[in-house]
């Protein structure tokens, strides 16, 4: 991608997030106020946390469904280890090691097993919501979430930054480095590419899938860590959420940058954020924005460069191209 | 979907007498039988004439509700907007009848919202060629969501149940003249599946899309047809759940959302060794619900049933993919 094209989607993406801001501060004086922006950087954390886990597999041309499901899995986890009392370092790394684990099997299934992608995260997803019952019966749980210290996550401040905010950006950071200055990056996008090319140019394309697969079950289980630490429950319905704002946010980052990168699902979280906060500060009742934010997606993906489509088609024809 | 198409070659013509290809063919009926033994032996309740009769009304209405995602799947693609869609016909039959229409003006405009959502998600991935999981997921997300903003986020209960509870109600012997009406359908789809040019069509397009397309095939017209099929059936048991259910539940599509594919993966083993078809679907959501309704009888709770059907499902999958590449060879 030249270098004009790229100021020409970076200023598509500031007239969009502006467009947005406009609506919603003509709706209520407070949108733009520090307290607000801060509530909205929140927000973007926990979504922005398991989008960009979804970016990596999004980019070896796999579908994730089951984070929703490892998600409250891995809160329900987090609580029980920290009611029964464990030091909060090691509910934490619970919680998130869950999130890998089932992140593994999916990539064990889907990149060593055939299994197809889609049915498969499903079946998963399903049978992780269900273990996520089995800690207190399906009740929440948030005895011991007080003295633990699993609060100061959300409230305490880090270089003036909101500590979740600062998660958020230092692994934003750590997965731009990963994916667009390594070798291991391009190693990601050739195995979504082109699997067979990849193979032969010495990629192993399995062990890329599978992390992808790892990557994501944990990246939505450190959003939920941090959306536990500021609601101050583990709920089993935790995950719920996550699925749609996800998808939306890494599919319209890359319909606005041509491809999907760190970079476009950060922009892409930043304009549902925007959009979802905006809602919420007006007392918009969920339905609402939810059929907001499903008809944006249905839109992005519909509306944007016919070129992007084709390429995140791609996984559909996948099949029929990479048998020799 | 990735590697679910691998052609049958001729070797496997010649082989359709070998046992064991006669045993992964029947094996399916043959578990479900077991299965229901099982139960009716354990829980004489099970077997009760009430019992079975609820089971086959269930079961008719999930029938409904996956048959058009049978041939989806079938093809090669997928739609994960049905259980809401259904939920939306539900919900919009629910407040019709509450605001004082009638159960014929309602279930029009139930069918009518399904045919719609059937007609966008047919035109984003049919004509336009764009991602099917992605679109169906925003399509039944927006589906859901004006199903729940129709009832402001609750259930819609109803006083009466109009024509439609009585056809649901109607009896011939154990039967549920519903479910006579479903089997009627399923018979007639499955004449289509196996005899008519687009039954064939269907198993062709998830084998090799592009040699379909070059074959001259109007692939984008069967795809158009079967997500039409699918948003209107979908839409059909979600007015007949308004009845059963006698309210509007914005939430009912949850439920159905694994059980649908599971019904269609698992069904797939039946009869023809991991390809979706409608005959395997039907057996599929009897076992699933002899399943869940003998172990409900067990006393199982919600979530171990909850594990049980993410389970099967993966068994399913796993069986479906084993099977086609052991045919392969």
């Amino acid at each position: 991608m030249t270098r004009s094209t790229i100021l020409w989607r970076g200023l598509a993406f500031v007239a969009l997030l502006a467009i947005i801001a406009l609506v919603f501060q003509s709706q209520s004086a407070a949108y733009l106020s520090s307290g607000n922006l801060r509530a909205l950087a929140r927000h973007m954390s926990v979504q922005g946390l398991a989008a960009l886990g979804l970016t990596f597999v999004i980019v070896v041309r796999q579908y994730d469904l089951s984070f929703p499901g490892v998600a409250s899995l891995g809160a329900m986890t987090l609580g029980w280890l920290i009611a029964s009392g464990a030091p909060l370092s090691l509910a934490i790394a619970g919680g998130i090691g869950v999130g890998a684990a089932i992140g593994l099997v999916n990539g064990i299934a889907v990149a060593r097993f055939r299994l197809p992608d889609i049915v498969t995260t499903i079946a998963t997803g399903g049978v992780a919501i269900g273990l996520s019952y089995f800690y207190s019966n399906g009740t929440s749980i948030s005895e011991n979430f007080f003295m633990s210290g699993i609060l100061d996550i959300n409230d305490r401040r880090v270089l003036g930054l909101d500590q979740p905010f600062a998660i958020l950006a230092g692994v934003a950071l750590v997965a731009f480095v990963l994916l667009h200055a390594t070798r291991f990056g391009h190693a990601f996008y050739a195995t979504g590419e082109n699997r067979v090319s990849a193979r032969f140019s010495g990629v192993p394309v399995e062990r890329y899938v599978l992390v992808a697969f790892a990557l994501s079950g944990a990246g939505a289980c450190l959003a939920i860590t941090l959306l536990v630490a500021s609601s101050g429950a583990a709920n089993v319905t935790a995950g719920n959420q996550l699925l749609m704002p996800a998808f939306a946010a890494v599919y319209l980052g890359a319909a606005l940058f041509g491809r999907p990168s760190v970079g476009a699902t950060l922009a892409g979280t930043l304009l549902m954020s925007a959009m979802l906060n905006g809602f919420t500060l007006l007392a918009i009742p969920y339905y609402y924005s939810d059929a907001i934010v499903s008809t944006v997606l249905i839109l992005a993906i519909a509306g944007f460069d016919p070129r992007i489509t084709a390429v995140l088609g791609q996984p559909f024809r996948r099949t029929s191209e990479a048998r020799p | 979907m990735t590697d679910f198409g691998q052609a049958l070659g001729p070797a496997q013509a010649r082989r359709r007498t070998d046992p064991r290809h006669v045993l992964t063919r029947y094996g399916f009926f043959v578990l479900l039988a077991v299965v229901f033994v099982t139960f009716a032996l354990l829980r004489p309740a099970f077997a009760s004439e009430a019992n079975l009769n609820e089971m086959m009304r269930s079961a008719a209405i999930a029938g409904l509700m996956f048959l058009g995602l049978t041939w989806i799947i079938a093809a090669g693609e997928i739609d994960v907007s049905f259980m809401s869609v259904a939920a939306l016909a539900n919900m919009i039959v629910a407040v019709l009848v509450r605001d004082g229409a009638g159960w014929g003006t309602a279930s029009l405009a139930g069918l009518g919202a399904g045919l719609l959502f059937g007609a966008l998600n047919a035109l984003l991935v049919g004509v336009m060629r764009l991602p099917a999981l992605v679109i169906t997921i925003a399509t039944g997300a927006l589906a859901a969501s004006i199903a729940a903003a129709l009832g402001l986020g609750t259930s819609i209960s109803l006083s009466q149940t109009g024509f439609v509870g009585r056809i649901l109600a109607a009896n011939l012997g154990v039967v549920p003249l519903v479910a006579l009406v479903v089997l009627a359908i399923y018979a007639l789809a499955w004449w289509a599946q196996e005899r008519l040019t687009f039954g064939h069509y269907i198993y062709a397009l998830e084998q090799n899309r592009a040699a379909v397309v070059e074959a001259g095939v109007p692939v984008n017209r069967i795809l158009v047809l079967l997500y039409l099929l699918s948003g209107s059936l979908s839409a059909l048991a979600g007015i007949l759940l308004a009845a059963a259910l006698s309210s509007g539940q914005p939430y009912l599509g949850n439920s159905y959302f694994l059980d649908g594919l599971t019904a269609v993966l698992l069904g797939g083993m039946a009869l023809k060794l991991g390809k979706p078809n409608v005959i395997g679907t039907l057996a599929g959501i009897f076992l699933l619900i002899g399943l869940l309704n003998g172990a409900a009888l067990l006393g199982w709770t919600d979530s171990q049933r909850q594990i049980v059907r993410g389970s099967l499902l993966l068994v399913g999958v796993s069986l479906v993919v084993l099977s086609r590449r052991r045919n392969r060879t």
